[in-house]
Formats: C-alpha cells, sequence, structure tokens
C-alpha cells in the first residue's frame, strides 16, 4: 500500500533529480566539446561563445514548438472540438476533474480515430488542450475515462509540456555542438600556429569522446525523464480521483489495442497516454526500455495496484 | 566581503521569505473560501437539474414507482440545499436494472441520460468538496510544519476545520435490489 501523496511526491523528487542530472550532464558535454572545438582551430578562446550560437539555434527550432505546439499537433492530428451534447462523459469528467484538480477548464478536442489514446498539450494550463480518440472514448466507461483525463490534466497540471521543451532544447545543444566538431576535423586542415601542445590535445580528444556519445546519452536521458513523469501523472491521476482501479482497467484495456494512431508521430510521443506508436517489442528488454518513452504498461499498472 | 554585507543579505533573504510564506497562506485561505463557494454553486445546480430530469422522464417511468419516489426524495433534499448524491446513489443501479429489463427504455435516450446527468451532478459536488478538503490540508501543513509555522503563529492564522460531514451520511449506504 502507497499512500498517494508518498506516491507525489516520490516521483518529483526522483525526476528533479533525474533533471538537475540531465543539465548537469548536457553542461559537462558543452564545455569538454567546445573546449574541442577551440582548441581544434587553435585561436585563444573558451570556446563557449560557439556554445552560445547553438543554444541560440536550439531554442528558436524549439521555442516555435513550444509556443504553437497545441495548434501544430492538433492541425497534425485533425482534430475536432468537443461538443458537451455529442461527448458528454468526456466534457463532463474533464469539467469535474479540472475542479478537483484547481486547473482551468483545458480546449477539449476528439479525433475520429478506433484507436484508443489520448494526450495534452500546450505551454501553460491556460493554454492547454486534451485530446482523446473516438476510439477511447466509446470504448471507456467514465471510471476509466476519469483516470485517463486525470493522467492528461496531470501532466497540464506538471508543467510537462513545458519541461520536456526545454529538455529538447538542451538536447538539441548537445547534437548541434557535437555536429560542429565532427564536421570541422572532416573538412579542413587543423591550424598549425597553435600554441596548444598540453591541454588543447586532451581537450581535443575528450571532445571528440563528448561529440560521439553524448547526443546519445543525452536522449537516453531525455527518455527517462519522460518515463518519470508518467510515473508523476499516474500518480497525480490517482490523487485526482481517488479510484486506481479506474485507470488500471484503462490501462488494460489500452493494452489490448494494438492498432497504432496515424496522427501520432515521434515528436508528440510522450504527450500521449500510452506509446501511440506501439513499435515497442516487450521481449527485447533492459536494452530496449532504454528508448522508450513510456514505461511498460505493466510495470505502471503494478504500481497503481500498490496504491489501491 | 565585510560582516555588514552578508549580514544585510541574509536578513534581505529572510524578508523575502516571510513575505513568500504569508502571501501563500493568505491566498490559500482565500482559496478554501472560494472552494466553499464552488460547493454551494454545485449544490445550486444540482437543485435546478433534478426537477427538470424528473420532469423530462416522468412520462417513461410511470410504472417503475420505486424510482420516482427516490428521485423526488433527491429533489426535496437538494431543495432543502443538501446534498442529494446519497439518494442518487442508491437510484442509479436501480435505474440500471429497470433500463436492462426493459426494452423500450434500452431504446429510448432519455433515461440513459438521466443517469449521465444524474452521475455527473454528484461527482461534481464530490470533486468540489475534495477540492476544499485538499486544500484545508495543504494549508493546515503549512501551519504546523517548520518554519512555516513560525510566520503562520506571528501573524495569527487559524487553522480551517475543512469540511464536516454529518453524522447520517459516513454510514455505508444499504442498496436492496
Amino acid at each position: 500500500m502507497i499512500n498517494v501523496y508518498e506516491a507525489v511526491d516520490f516521483n518529483k523528487r526522483k525526476s528533479w533529480l533525474v533533471i538537475a542530472g540531465f543539465v548537469g550532464f548536457v553542461f559537462l558535454a558543452a564545455v569538454l566539446i567546445s573546449k574541442g572545438l577551440a582548441a581544434y582551430y587553435g585561436y585563444q578562446s573558451t570556446g563557449l561563445e560557439l556554445t552560445g550560437i547553438a543554444l541560440i539555434i536550439s531554442g528558436v527550432m524549439s521555442l516555435a514548438s513550444y509556443y504553437w505546439s497545441d495548434k501544430i499537433i492538433l492541425g497534425l492530428s485533425g482534430a475536432r472540438l468537443a461538443d458537451k451534447r455529442r461527448d458528454f462523459q468526456f466534457y463532463t469528467v474533464a469539467e469535474n476533474l479540472c475542479l478537483a484538480a484547481g486547473l482551468p477548464q483545458p480546449k477539449l478536442y476528439v479525433i475520429d480515430d478506433t484507436a484508443m489514446n489520448a494526450f495534452a498539450t500546450g505551454r501553460d494550463p491556460a493554454h492547454a488542450a486534451i485530446c482523446a480518440t473516438s476510439g477511447l472514448l466509446s470504448k471507456l466507461n467514465r471510471t476509466e475515462l476519469e483516470g485517463v483525463i486525470g493522467h492528461e490534466l496531470s501532466h497540464i497540471g506538471n508543467y510537462d509540456t513545458r519541461l520536456m521543451a526545454v529538455v529538447t532544447i538542451l538536447v538539441g545543444l548537445i547534437t548541434l555542438l557535437g555536429d560542429w566538431l565532427l564536421r570541422a576535423s572532416w573538412f579542413g586542415g587543423r591550424s598549425r600556429d597553435s600554441e596548444d601542445r598540453g591541454s588543447g590535445a586532451i581537450f581535443l580528444i575528450l571532445g571528440f569522446v563528448m561529440a560521439l556519445l553524448s547526443p546519445l546519452i543525452a536522449q537516453i536521458i531525455q527518455l527517462a525523464i519522460s518515463r518519470r513523469r508518467e510515473f508523476l501523472a499516474d500518480a497525480s491521476s490517482v490523487k485526482l480521483t481517488r479510484q486506481p482501479s479506474g485507470l488500471i482497467s484503462a490501462l488494460k484495456k489500452l493494452s489490448m489495442d494494438k492498432e497504432p494512431l496515424e496522427a501520432a508521430n515521434k515528436a508528440t510521443a510522450h504527450l500521449y497516454i500510452v506509446n501511440p506508436l506501439k513499435n515497442r517489442h516487450d521481449a527485447i528488454g533492459w536494452f530496449a526500455s532504454l528508448f522508450n518513452t513510456h514505461p511498460p504498461l505493466a510495470d505502471r499498472i503494478k504500481i497503481l495496484e500498490q496504491m489501491s | 566581503m565585510s560582516v555588514s554585507l552578508i549580514f544585510l543579505i541574509a536578513a534581505g533573504g529572510l524578508v523575502l521569505y516571510i513575505i513568500a510564506v504569508y502571501n501563500g497562506l493568505a491566498s490559500m485561505r482565500t482559496r478554501i473560501a472560494a472552494s466553499l463557494q464552488e460547493m454551494g454553486n454545485q449544490l445550486k445546480r444540482q437543485f435546478e437539474l433534478i426537477p427538470n430530469l424528473e420532469a423530462s422522464v416522468k412520462g417513461y417511468l410511470k410504472h417503475e414507482k420505486d424510482i420516482l419516489t427516490l428521485l423526488a426524495d433527491a429533489r426535496k433534499l437538494s431543495a432543502a440545499g443538501k446534498d442529494a448524491s446519497a439518494k442518487i446513489a442508491d437510484l442509479l443501479p436501480k435505474l440500471q436494472i429497470v433500463v436492462e429489463s426493459n426494452p423500450q427504455l434500452k431504446g429510448s435516450d432519455v433515461v440513459g441520460k438521466l443517469m449521465e446527468e444524474l452521475r455527473d451532478t454528484s461527482d461534481k459536488i464530490m470533486y468540489s468538496r475534495r477540492t476544499m478538503i485538499d486544500l484545508s490540508a495543504d494549508y493546515n501543513i503549512q501551519l504546523v510544519t517548520f518554519p512555516s509555522s513560525v510566520i503562520a503563529n506571528a501573524f495569527g492564522f487559524k487553522p480551517e476545520k475543512g469540511l464536516e460531514v454529518p453524522e447520517d451520511e459516513t454510514k455505508t449506504p444499504k442498496i436492496s435490489i
């Protein structure tokens, strides 16, 4: 038996720990790669201005998707606005849970697709939207739907869109910097008039190693953050509804559904309640699980069962 | 760095912390008051909703005396400003059985709509109560945990009573089928 409040606090602490580790790693990698770049070009600089340039490029690219994420994703997935008469359960469940969570009511959308899924998006609670497929709405009963909508509302309340946007910017930064160093070594000779014999060479080697490895490591940590936020959203959902059974049976129904959702893609996968791409191979185990946006459904169900 | 400067910075930090805790407690108190109003708002909604629902299904359920009586009881309760959720919890399983044993009712959307609306209104009241309970608990925790308790005491913040549940509502409702 796990207390809901403790479960929420535990997941919050743990995800901040992962995020702190991530920021630390990105900082270290950025410093080492840019030192490597500086050593490579042989001019006396810290190379940190390159980090600044990479941050700006990565930031501008992600900022657009952050500000217009709701419109872009909803446009892509061809969603229609939910209507109180037509989608009574969806509409009223969202209304009631917003009351409990103390959030403004998000815009509600329905995608006409028989695959079962739902996602939340928007940069803050005031600009949030929740989208559910018609398959989900027709196959879940009210208690199960409360669990799913509670999960999505918790993503909104926990600012997960904002968090993942920041994380994506940092992953982009590392990928860009690493790419520059590797490209620079591909083309063009190294300037000979440099005075770097001692520390320069070390930074060059370290920078190369980091340039090769860090984009991958950064992505793995990004996915770990995403999985931790899923556990947090599950726990927060139970805190809202106090009925773990609803979310458990919803997740069980969702795990039976093998149909991939056409409207989803890699960029939006972490927003959904279950991985919409269904490209997971459950048997491969630990290594493959490093690359999943969502924790395995069996694990999520097991933890929820401990709360009931 | 001189000692007085360090002292000044520490004092500034302390003042900012006190302001933050004070504002947090004061706004929480306001939110608790608002959540009480929201509960009243939902009770009023129920009070307006049930007579309408009753009128719309009366014709369909004229042979189901039990259900009409329960519905009338629920209406009277909410007219007296009380929460009719317990009555509704009694009513819903019975309605379900009536609908399933009666193909004509199953076909018509009216009774299904009634069940949805009844469940929704009792959910709304339950969730507005939960907001009130959760907010009071968060507020009371701040009042008894260190160091916010010191500030709360200094400014005379009083603990919130939370929600008082009447004696008869704490019993498990009997469902007789």
